[in-house]
């Protein structure tokens, strides 16, 4: 029987926090530089894109750490994203819904605001299955 | 599902932090097993079960009615 229960809690926090570091430093930064500068439309993608691959890199810490944790903290993480999961849809689909009501400020809603909301819903989730737990 | 993981694990003197280390998982997961919240896995129960050196099913048990 393969055994995927004893596998042995790993710290992987170093290159989780380098990438999350990284990506933080680079979004607030692009997001600075497309506020406040004028750039060419081919430089301004290029700063908007520059944090992803961080970003993408700092997922992927945190999928192998889950991946590596125990079976508990692998079932604390799944909850978290039963309650983030649905509450995501819940917005996405109320806010289209609202779209067509009536007319969203851009400045209110945009994917610039919207996207904050699905760790938020995560996080909250996370928080709540561990309170169920402790 | 109900254990004696508390009792046992006593009985040793371990604390909880000792028997996760033994077993391969978080404080936190033998908490949640010790107080019944998180029932393990079958591996993870076999791998107690033979640490105490009792059968399985003299540490986890079901609860009154709930077998069926």
């Amino acid at each position: 029987m393969k055994s995927t229960a004893t596998t042995a809690p790993k710290r992987r926090s170093t290159p989780i926090l380098v990438f999350g570091t990284a990506w933080i430093v680079l979004y607030f930064g692009a997001r600075v530089l497309l506020e406040k500068a004028q750039f060419a439309t081919g430089v301004r993608v290029g700063i908007a894109l520059a944090p992803i691959p961080f970003f993408a890199g700092f997922l992927w810490q945190v999928i192998k750490g889950i991946r590596s944790a125990d079976e508990f903290e692998r079932r604390v993480h799944l909850e978290a994203l039963v309650v983030a999961y649905p509450l995501a849809m819940l917005l996405l689909m109320t806010l289209a819904l609202m779209q067509r009501a009536v007319e969203l400020k851009f400045e209110d809603w945009s994917y610039a605001h919207v996207w904050i909301y699905l760790p938020i819903f995560y996080l909250g989730g996370l928080a709540l299955a561990r309170k169920r737990y402790s | 599902m109900r254990n004696r993981l508390k009792v046992l694990r006593a009985e040793r003197d371990w604390s909880q932090t000792d028997l996760g280390d033994r077993v391969g998982v978080s404080r936190q997961a033998v908490t949640a097993i010790e107080t019944g919240k998180f029932d393990p896995s079958l591996p993870l129960a076999l791998k107690i079960a033979r640490l105490f050196g009792q059968p399985v099913e003299q540490i986890f048990f079901l609860e009154e009615g709930a077998d069926g």
